[in-house]
């Protein structure tokens, strides 16, 4: 057994040592050429980025002062080799000991075209060898431009090492399109599949500037694989715009949603139109901020949970400011809806003015939690972006609780009582009055939610909540007064409409056709899509 | 009806609105009198009132909230701004600035004709009775009342404004129209015009007031007011409410884009800002706080809001908005009908509100 291991350890150290001799014969052959004349430091730049793409890691650590070295002329070649002038120290090149260039020493001077061949040597050994993501970016950006003159497995083998995700698709794209221009057509066939693997628009543009080429008319393989990889790349977006526009669909029907269902539950109980609805959005956001900064100087270690934290927050400040409403002003106006509306228009100049007066006109800045930031790219140009799903998540959730608490609980069940026939529900014994005031907490805290789940998507400042409430009024006055499934069905309809449309003719035009739509299919139901069953008139 | 049938505090009002159309028409003869500030002022509130008139038309004696009379009026205001440049640049010879700015040397089709008056004034009137009468059919024939018609009016004048900012619709887009020089071939900035313009203003309101009172004392006027308290007994009688609701309605428009016409020759500006939401809400403030279904009302409520809103915003523009929001408060809970009830002398506090009866039932 011992023999064994002192023969393995006598192999591994053979091994080494003759690998070590053999890099110490390359290099001084290299530093040969460094030192030699024009075409030798051409052939030495070559080397140089050869080394980059396939040497051992210690060749390339060796290497990367070199080139910048060589253009910054802190390279002395003397008699027994080459110094590098780092700063205040000189090192031997080969030896890597400190020593002072013997004299008679000179500087390699580059040629312009010389000069160009270590400019990308630096680039491509800056690419394997740089500590930090912004110079590899850098050296890519140099890169990028000649990468079809560049050896292949450079981009591939940055690529395998790279640990920043954005750097790393980067650098995939330079690998691909350089292959796409490679000499060797089955090399660029390969590449074509490559490309058309992960199909987007940018994908398209590389593929289809390949019909140009005159490969594309000579050779019938290549010809096959370009129009094979321009369809399945078509195919690829087209599918991806259509999962896009109903991603996107659906994200802004979400907010619309959140938005108008609070409002739903306030206008349908009481025909009262809460103006102040959007304001009410406009607070939750500022609660959220608020527990935000709380938590900045608090619990910093919570910070990226403030979404979360804030949702009891601002449900009840929000709520506590509509019970408060409804106890000074609303209750006086029930049988004066249109005197309500203009109250709570009052309600809403204040309360805007007040935020204006405290925390100033400008948008409030809000931290990006990690669990709404970035997304994952699935087909085409379509990525599933975080932040939305989090809107979307956010309003099935308060849709799911909203239901359960008007069909599960006692107070849901009295609310709807009381929507039905006020005075019937009243005459039964059911506390009008408090029922009256719980829905509109239970309005006004929906309306702090919607405000909370829009801070990490829209600007959030003193203004934002008039651009809510002609949106949210349209969709529960589409959706029928004071039903969930109306407001849901409305608010789906709506964002789609306008997503849809929105691409083709701009927002003003969506807004137009909403608009008109609404009021042609109010000609067909007054009183909306779902109508609740009770005496209103 | 009792505004209706005691003539003193109308005739109190007219009286007033005459009173000072002739001090207007004194200081603009003579040296002496009214500054050209304080004239502009005035005729700006004689606009805001027939402005007030339109809507209380409608809300007060039709029993249908309009939130988006600011479309109307906006109609008015762009058409005579098109009428003002029109007529300027036939003098200068030179297009509007925006319309240099988009890069036109000629004025769009929907301009043509606009410089002489006669033709502006009946086109400003043909747009508006297209749009309300289009709108007001399809609205009162599916029966779309109350709460929900006050919605869909407030989301056309949203729709509205978002078109008028747009910038090649050859109507200024966002920044609006701007630089009238000339009005009828005079400066339309020395002080004489201010105040003529002024004086002009305060007249068409005294018409307006007159022609309503004399509207609602008619029989039409009847039918209005039994429209507005129990429509569907009208109806039962074999009363035709459609026509009746639309012919209102109308009118109300062309009234509103008179107001417009007024008023924009007198800011010497028109731009999307006229079709803010927010604007014909506080049109509706002006008639709730004066006095809902009282013609003395809306002009008392758009006088006293905007002169409130003229010293305020100047003085303290941090605490306009509170005012006004805290006066529409109070009105909304202790003057059901309006600032009217003062004249009752008699406070009716939130609990016992019910004490003021309000005389104009809302309509749901």
């Amino acid at each position: 057994m011992r023999r064994f291991c002192v023969a393995v350890t006598l192999l591994v150290t053979a091994c080494a040592s003759s690998q070590s001799i053999a890099a110490g014969a390359q290099r001084a052959d290299l530093l040969g050429k460094l030192c030699g004349d024009t075409a030798s430091l051409g052939d030495a730049g070559r080397i140089l980025t050869s080394l980059a793409a396939d040497g051992s890691r210690d060749d390339r650590l060796w290497a990367a002062p070199i080139a910048r070295a060589v253009i910054d002329r802190k390279l002395r070649c003397d008699a027994s080799g080459a110094v590098l002038v780092s700063g205040e120290k000189t090192l031997d090149v080969l030896t890597q000991a400190p020593r002072m260039p013997t004299e008679p020493s000179r500087s390699p001077l580059l040629s312009l075209k010389n000069r160009g061949l270590f400019e990308t040597a630096e680039a491509a050994l800056a690419l394997r060898t740089a500590p930090d993501v912004a110079g590899r970016a850098a050296a890519l950006h140099t890169l990028e431009r000649r990468a079809a003159s560049l050896p292949e497995k450079l981009f591939e083998a940055a690529a395998e090492q790279e640990s920043d995700a954005e750097l790393k698709a980067q650098m995939i794209a330079v690998a691909q399109a350089a292959a796409l221009n490679s000499a060797d057509p089955l090399k660029r066939i390969a590449a074509l599949k490559q490309i058309s693997a992960t199909p987007d628009r940018r994908a398209l543009t590389k593929v289809s500037a390949l019909l140009g080429d005159p490969a594309y008319a000579a050779n019938p393989a290549f010809k096959r694989a370009v129009d094979d990889a321009v369809t399945t790349i078509g195919r690829g977006i087209a599918i991806g715009d259509v999962l896009a526009t109903l991603y996107n669909g659906l994200s802004f029907a979400s907010i619309l949603f959140m938005a108008a269902i609070g409002l739903a539950v306030i206008f349908g109980l009481m025909g009262v139109i809460n103006l102040a609805q959007g304001e009410l959005i406009m607070i939750g956001a500022y609660v959220t901020w608020l527990v935000q900064e709380g938590l900045r100087h608090f619990a910093p270690m919570l910070l990226d949970y403030y979404l979360i934290i804030a949702i009891p927050v601002a449900f009840l400040v929000t709520a506590a400011i509509g019970i408060a409403l409804e106890a000074i002003l609303l209750r006086h106006l029930y049988r004066r809806p249109l005197m309500s509306l203009l109250a709570t228009w009052a309600v809403s100049l204040f309360l805007i003015n007040l935020v204006r007066v405290t925390f100033g006109t400008q948008n409030l800045n809000f931290v990006t939690p990690f669990y709404v930031t970035g997304g994952v790219p699935v087909i085409g140009d379509f990525i599933f972006t975080w932040n939305r799903m989090f809107a979307i998540v956010f309003a099935v959730v308060t849709l799911a609780l909203t239901w359960g608490v008007m069909r599960l609980t006692p107070l849901g069940l009295n609310i709807r009582a009381v929507m039905q026939n006020r005075t019937m529900a009243g005459c039964i014994g059911i506390p009008v009055r408090r029922v009256d005031m719980l829905a509109f907490g239970l309005g006004s805290g929906l309306a702090g939610l919607a405000g909370l789940a829009l801070s990490p998507i829209y600007s959030v400042n003193p203004q934002m909540g008039q651009n809510f409430v002609i949106d949210s009024f349209m969709v529960v006055v589409l959706g029928g007064v004071g039903t969930i499934v109306g407001t849901v069905v409305a608010a789906l309809g709506i964002g789609q409409i306008n997503v849809l449309i929105e691409p083709l003719w701009g927002a003003v035009a969506a807004k137009v056709i909403v608009l008109l739509m609404i009021i042609a299919f109010l000609q067909w139901r007054p009183e909306g899509l779902f109508v609740i069953k009770g005496r209103r008139k | 009806m009792k505004a209706l049938t005691s003539d003193r505090p109308f005739l109190a009002l007219l009286a007033v609105v005459l009173a000072v159309a002739v001090l207007l028409g004194i200081s603009m003869v003579s040296p002496f009198g009214i500054s050209a500030y304080l004239a502009n002022a005035i005729g700006q509130f004689a606009a805001f009132a027939v402005l007030a008139l339109a809507l209380d038309l409608v809300w007060g004696y039709l029993g249908i909230l309009s939130l988006g009379h600011g479309l109307f009026f906006g109609i008015g205001g762009y058409v005579v701004a098109m009428h003002l440049l029109k007529h300027s640049s036939e003098v200068t010879g030179k297009v509007p600035d925006f319309m240099q700015f988009m890069g036109w040397s000629t004025y769009p089709f929907y301009w043509a004709g606009l410089g002489f008056f006669p033709y502006a004034l009946l086109f400003a009137a043909a747009v508006t009775l297209l749009i309300s009468g289009v709108f007001g059919y399809v609205s009162f024939r599916s029966r779309v009342g109350g709460v929900y018609f006050a919605i869909i009016t407030q989301a056309l004048v949203y729709v509205a404004m978002l078109l008028m900012f747009r910038n090649d619709t050859g109507f200024g887009g966002n920044n609006g129209m701007t630089g009238f020089s000339v009005l009828f071939g005079w400066s339309i900035g020395s002080s004489g015009v201010v105040i003529a313009m002024a004086a002009g203003s305060v007249l068409v309101l005294a018409v307006t007031l007159l022609g309503c009172r004399m509207l609602l004392g008619s029989r039409f006027g009847m039918l209005m007011i039994a429209t507005r308290d129990d429509e569907v007994r009208l109806r039962t009688l074999g009363y035709e409410t459609l026509r009746l609701k639309l012919a209102v309605w109308c009118l109300s428009a062309l009234i509103a884009a008179l107001a417009g016409m007024l008023y924009v020759p007198q800011v010497g500006i028109v731009n999307p800002r006229l079709l803010a939401p927010e604007l014909s809400l506080e049109i509706a403030v002006w008639v709730a706080i004066g006095g809902r279904g009282h013609l003395i009302g809306a002009v008392i409520g758009a006088v006293l809001v905007n002169a409130l809103k003229f010293w305020l915003s100047a003085a303290a523009p941090d605490l306009w908005p509170f005012i006004l929001s805290g006066l529409i408060v109070l009105v909304v809970l202790v003057f059901p009908n309006g600032l009217v009830d003062l004249a009752k002398w008699k406070l009716a506090w939130p609990m016992g509100a019910k004490r003021l009866a309000s005389e104009t039932p809302e309509l749901r």
